[in-house]
C-alpha cells in the first residue's frame, strides 16, 4: 500500500511539473494553431539561463525562475515577430508553422550545441539531494518544490485568463478567432503576447527542471513527443485538459517506470499518443480536431 | 439593371481563360539529356582506374545517392499527398536492420536483401499508416515524431540487436579503389528506381489522388477517391525506398547502431532537401539534395563541428521556408523559367 | 435615391481573398437609416466577402465604403466597430466554451468603462430574460434559436448603429427561423439599420424592406423588397427553383 502511494506521490508531483511545461504549449496552439515543436528547447534554454546563473554566480534557481520567465518572453515575441507573424495569411497555415517551429526547434539545439556542448548538465542546490518525509512517504525535495511552484504558476495563469480583460481577450480569440476580431480584439497583438507568454512558461519550468532532470540540448526532441502526448489526451488547445493528462499520464508512467525500469516509463507516453489518436484522435476533452 | 447579358460575358471570359490555361501545358521532359547525364554517372567510378584516390568524390556521390532515394520516397507521402513526417529514418532504420542482421547472422550479402529489406520496412509502413493516417495535418506530424522516439527507445534496448552499441558487419574484401563502387551502383539503382517510381506515379490516376488529398481531403473523399487505401499505400511505397537505402547504408558503415540512423538529422535532411528542391515535384528533390549536401560538405569542411552543422540546416530551413516555400522546382515553375531538363511533371 | 438619406454607401468594390482571383468585382450597396436590407443571390455571388469588406475583415482592393458622410475603407475591423457597425458571421458566431454572461461581456469588449458596461449587459438582459436564466451555462449547451438570440443580444451591447448578419436562419428549424426574424424586427424597432444575407432569399426578402441582388461579384440590382419578390425576370433567375424548394 505505501509502495503505491509513494509512486503516486512522485507521479502527482511530477504531473505537476509537466503540467507547466505543456501549458505554454497548449496556450500557443489554442490561440494560434501553432504546433510548437520548438517548445522542449526554449526549456531547455530557460534550464540552461537558471544552470548559468547558478553557476556563475550562486542565484538559487527557483529564484532565478523569473529572470528565465522574462527572458524568455522576450525571446518568444522576438522569434514570433521575426518569424511567424509573416505565415499568418499563408494558406497552408498550419503545416508550414510545424515545419517552421521544426526548423527553430533544429537551430536553437545547434546553437546550443554549439555554445555548451553536448554535455549533460544539473542544476545542484542543496534542496535537490535532499528529501521530505510525509509519514512513510519519501519525497525529493526539489521535485516537491517544482510541483508546487508549477501547480501556483497554473493557478496562477488560469486566473489571468479567466479574470483580466486581456485573458478574455486570449479564451475569444482561442475560441473562436473571427468572432473575437470582430467585437473588437486585437488579435495580432493578442497572438504576439500569448506567443511571449507561452515561450515565458516554457522558461520558468525550464528553471525548474534544471535540477530535477539532467539535460543537454538534443534532450528536447524527447521532451516534445511527452508534452505532446500530454496535449494531446487533454484535448488541443485546452488548459486544463492538458494538466489532466499531465497528471494522467506522469502516474500512470510512474507505476510503469517502478514496475518496469525507467526506460519504459517515457514509453508510456509515446504508446499513449499512439493509442489516443488511434482510439480518441480529439482527446479526453477535445472536440473532433481539423 | 443588367442580367443575362452578364452571364454570358463572363462564361465566354472562362472559356478564353480554360483555353488559354490548355495552351500553356507543355510537352515531355528531355529525355536523350537525362539519358546522358545517368550514363555520366553510371561510368563515373572508371576513374579510379587513371590512379588517383577518387574515394571521397564517390563515397559523396553515393551519399547523395542515398539522400535522392529517401528524399523522393519521403515525397511521395509528404509532398504528393501532403502528409508531413518527420519519423521517415525509423523506416531507414529498419532496412539496415533486416540485413544488416541477416548480413551478420547468416552472411547474406545486403545486395541481396535490399529489396526484401525494404518490403519489411514496407509492411511496418503499412502497419503504422493504418493507426497514424486517421489523423491529419498537425496531429499526424505529431505521431511521427512519436515513432521515432518509440523506435528509438525499442533498438537501444532489444539485446539481440546488440542495443545502443549496435552490431558490427563483415567488411567486403575489396581493393581499397573498388571498396566503395559496388554501393556506389547500388545506390545509384535505388535512387534511379525510386525517381522512376515517383514519375509514373505522379502520372498515374494514383498521384492524381494522392494530390487531390493533399488539397483537400474531404473534397477528395466525396469525389470518390478510397482516401484511406491511397494514403495508407503512399506511405508504404515510401518507406520501401527509404528502408531499401537503409539496407545498403548498413553494411557500406560496416555496423548497425540506433544513432547512425535515428537520429533527427536524419530526418530533418529528407524534409529540409524536399522542401528546397520542391515539395510535391518530381525533380524536387534531387535538386534540393545536390544542394544541401554541397552546403553540408562546404559547412563542414569550413567550421568542422556537427553541431554548427545542425544549426545551419535549420537555419536554411527556416528561410527556405519563409521565402521559398515551393522550393527551387516549384518557384522555377510559377516563373515559368524551369529549365526543360528539370521538367519532370 | 438622392444621397443624403444614405447611412452607408458601398460601391464598386473589388476584393478577393488572398492573391486569389476578385470574389467582389463592382458590388455596392446604399443603406439606409432605420431600414432593413436583404443581400440575396446564388452560392459564391460573393454576398458574405461583401459583409466582410463592410467590416474590415478584408480589405477591399478597390471601391469606396463611406458611413455617414466619411470613409471607413481601410480602417481596422475594430475602429469600424467603434464607428457602430456590427458584423455577425455564419453560423458559430459564439465563444462554445464561455458562459452565456461572459460571452455578452466579450460583445462589450472595446468598452473599457466596467460599470457602464455592466449597465448595458443589465439592459440586454432585461430585453432577452431567457439569457439570464442561462447566465452560467457554457454557451455551446444553448439550443440554436438560443444561441442566435445570444449572437444578437451580444451585438445589442454596443448599442450598434448598423447590425450586419450573416446568414442568421443556417442550419435552423423553420420555428427557430421565425423567432430570429422576431428579434432582427426588435432590432429595427429600437432604431437600428439591419443588413441581412440570405440564402432563402423568399423569407428574407419578406422580412425586409430593401433588397440587394448579388451575382459574380457585381450588384445586379436593388430596391424596394416586395419589387424584387414580385419582378418576374428576377423570380425566374434567383427565387424560381430556390424559392420552390423551400
Amino acid at each position: 500500500m505505501t509502495d503505491i502511494l509513494q509512486i503516486l506521490l512522485i507521479g502527482a508531483v511530477l504531473g505537476g511539473v509537466y503540467a507547466l511545461m505543456a501549458s505554454g504549449l497548449t496556450l500557443i496552439f489554442g490561440v494560434m494553431k501553432i504546433i510548437n515543436l520548438a517548445h522542449p528547447v526554449f526549456i531547455i534554454i530557460g534550464a540552461y539561463i537558471s544552470y548559468w546563473l547558478f553557476t556563475l554566480v550562486g542565484l538559487d534557481p527557483i529564484l532565478s525562475m523569473p529572470i528565465a520567465m522574462i527572458a524568455l518572453f522576450c525571446l518568444g515575441i522576438v522569434v514570433y515577430k521575426l518569424i511567424f507573424e509573416r505565415e499568418a495569411s499563408s494558406a497552408k497555415y498550419s503545416e508550414m508553422t510545424v515545419l517552421l517551429t521544426f526548423a527553430v526547434a533544429l537551430s536553437f539545439d545547434g546553437l546550443l550545441g554549439v555554445l555548451f556542448g553536448n554535455i549533460q548538465r544539473i542544476t545542484s542546490p542543496s534542496y535537490a539531494v535532499e528529501a521530505v518525509m510525509l509519514g512513510d512517504l519519501f519525497l525529493p525535495k526539489g521535485q516537491f518544490y517544482a510541483g508546487l511552484i508549477s501547480i501556483a504558476l497554473i493557478g496562477a495563469l488560469v486566473a489571468f485568463l479567466k479574470f483580466t480583460r486581456f485573458g478574455y481577450a486570449i479564451r475569444a480569440t482561442t475560441q473562436n478567432r473571427e468572432a473575437a476580431q470582430l467585437l473588437g480584439v486585437n488579435v495580432g497583438l493578442v497572438s504576439t503576447i500569448t506567443f511571449g507568454i507561452g515561450i515565458g512558461l516554457a522558461g520558468a519550468s525550464g528553471a525548474l527542471i534544471s535540477f530535477i532532470f539532467s539535460f543537454f540540448p538534443a534532450r528536447h526532441w524527447e521532451w516534445i513527443a511527452l508534452l505532446m502526448s500530454l496535449i494531446v489526451l487533454g484535448g488541443m488547445g485546452r488548459l486544463m485538459g492538458a494538466v489532466v493528462g499531465a497528471f494522467l499520464l506522469a502516474i500512470v508512467s510512474a507505476f510503469v517506470g517502478s514496475y518496469f525500469g525507467s526506460t519504459w516509463s517515457m514509453m508510456t507516453f509515446y504508446l499513449a499518443l499512439f493509442l489516443i489518436l488511434l482510439v480518441r484522435p480529439q482527446g479526453l476533452f477535445g472536440e473532433k480536431m481539423e | 439593371m443588367t442580367d443575362r447579358q452578364n452571364i454570358d460575358t463572363v462564361l465566354a471570359e472562362r472559356d478564353a481563360y480554360n483555353a488559354a490555361l490548355a495552351g500553356t501545358r507543355r510537352r515531355g521532359g528531355s529525355w536523350p539529356a537525362l539519358l546522358v547525364i545517368l550514363a555520366a554517372l553510371a561510368l563515373f567510378p572508371l576513374v579510379q582506374l587513371t590512379g588517383g584516390n577518387w574515394n571521397y568524390p564517390l563515397h559523396l556521390m553515393l551519399y547523395a545517392f542515398m539522400y535522392v532515394a529517401m528524399t523522393s520516397g519521403w515525397n511521395i507521402l509528404g509532398g504528393f499527398a501532403g502528409y508531413i513526417s518527420i519519423g521517415h529514418n525509423v523506416f531507414f532504420c529498419i532496412g539496415g536492420y533486416v540485413s544488416g542482421m541477416l548480413l551478420a547472422s547468416y552472411g547474406i550479402s545486403s545486395f541481396l536483401t535490399a529489396p526484401l529489406a525494404g518490403v519489411v520496412a514496407m509492411a511496418v509502413g503499412f502497419c503504422v499508416g493504418f493507426i497514424t493516417l486517421r489523423v491529419r495535418g498537425p496531429a499526424f506530424i505529431i505521431s511521427s515524431i512519436a515513432l521515432l522516439m518509440v523506435a528509438r527507445i525499442l533498438f537501444d534496448n532489444w539485446d539481440f540487436v546488440g542495443g545502443s552499441n549496435g552490431i558490427s558487419l563483415p567488411r567486403m574484401e575489396l581493393p581499397v579503389q573498388y571498396v566503395k563502387i559496388p554501393y556506389y551502383y547500388a545506390m545509384l539503382v535505388i535512387a534511379v528506381a525510386s525517381l522512376v517510381a515517383s514519375y509514373a506515379i505522379r502520372h498515374s490516376k494514383f498521384g492524381l489522388g494522392l494530390r487531390a488529398i493533399s488539397q483537400d481531403e474531404i473534397k477528395a473523399e466525396s469525389a470518390g477517391i478510397d482516401t484511406r487505401f491511397y494514403k495508407i499505400l503512399a506511405f508504404a511505397i515510401s518507406a520501401f525506398f527509404v528502408g531499401t537505402a537503409g539496407a545498403i547504408w548498413g553494411e557500406y558503415m560496416t555496423y548497425i547502431r540506433p544513432n547512425i540512423f535515428l537520429i533527427i538529422l536524419v530526418a530533418a535532411n529528407m524534409v529540409l532537401m524536399c522542401i528546397l528542391g520542391g515539395k510535391g515535384t518530381v525533380a524536387g528533390p534531387v535538386v534540393g539534395t545536390v544542394l544541401l549536401i554541397a552546403f553540408n560538405e562546404f559547412f563542414v569542411s569550413q567550421f568542422g563541428a556537427s553541431q554548427i552543422n545542425i544549426l545551419g540546416t535549420g537555419i536554411i530551413m527556416i528561410l527556405a521556408l519563409m521565402f521559398f516555400p515551393n522550393g527551387i522546382v516549384g518557384t522555377l515553375r510559377r516563373r515559368g523559367r524551369l529549365p526543360r531538363i528539370l521538367d519532370w511533371d | 435615391m438622392p444621397e443624403s438619406t444614405a447611412l452607408l454607401e458601398v460601391r464598386d468594390v473589388v476584393a478577393g481573398y488572398g492573391r486569389g482571383p476578385a470574389i467582389l468585382n463592382g458590388a455596392g450597396i446604399t443603406v439606409e437609416e432605420g431600414r432593413t436590407h436583404c443581400i440575396i443571390g446564388p452560392n459564391g455571388a460573393g454576398k458574405s466577402t461583401l459583409l466582410k469588406v463592410v467590416s474590415g475583415l478584408l480589405p477591399a482592393r478597390a471601391g469606396e465604403v463611406v458611413f455617414d458622410g466619411e470613409s471607413i475603407a481601410g480602417l481596422r475591423p475594430d475602429e469600424i466597430l467603434r464607428r457602430g457597425i456590427c458584423f455577425v458571421p455564419q453560423e458559430r458566431a459564439l465563444f462554445p466554451d464561455m458562459s452565456v454572461r461572459e460571452n455578452l461581456r466579450m460583445g462589450g469588449y472595446i468598452i473599457t468603462d466596467r460599470a457602464d458596461l455592466d449597465r448595458r449587459l443589465d439592459e440586454v438582459l432585461e430585453a432577452f430574460p431567457v439569457l439570464r436564466e442561462r447566465g452560467g451555462q457554457r454557451a455551446k449547451s444553448l439550443s440554436g434559436g438560443e444561441q442566435q438570440m445570444l449572437t444578437m443580444g451580444r451585438t445589442l451591447v454596443l448599442r450598434p448603429r448598423i447590425v450586419m448578419l450573416d446568414e442568421p436562419s443556417l442550419g435552423l428549424a423553420p420555428r427557430i427561423v421565425s423567432q430570429v426574424f422576431d428579434i432582427i424586427r426588435l432590432l429595427k424597432d429600437k432604431g437600428i439599420t439591419v443588413i441581412i444575407v440570405e440564402q432563402n432569399a423568399v423569407v428574407g426578402l419578406s422580412n425586409a424592406d430593401l433588397g440587394c441582388v448579388l451575382d459574380l461579384g457585381r450588384t445586379m440590382f436593388e430596391g424596394p423588397a416586395d419589387g424584387i419578390l414580385e419582378d418576374p425576370r428576377i423570380r425566374e433567375l434567383y427565387l424560381g427553383k430556390r424559392a420552390g424548394a423551400a
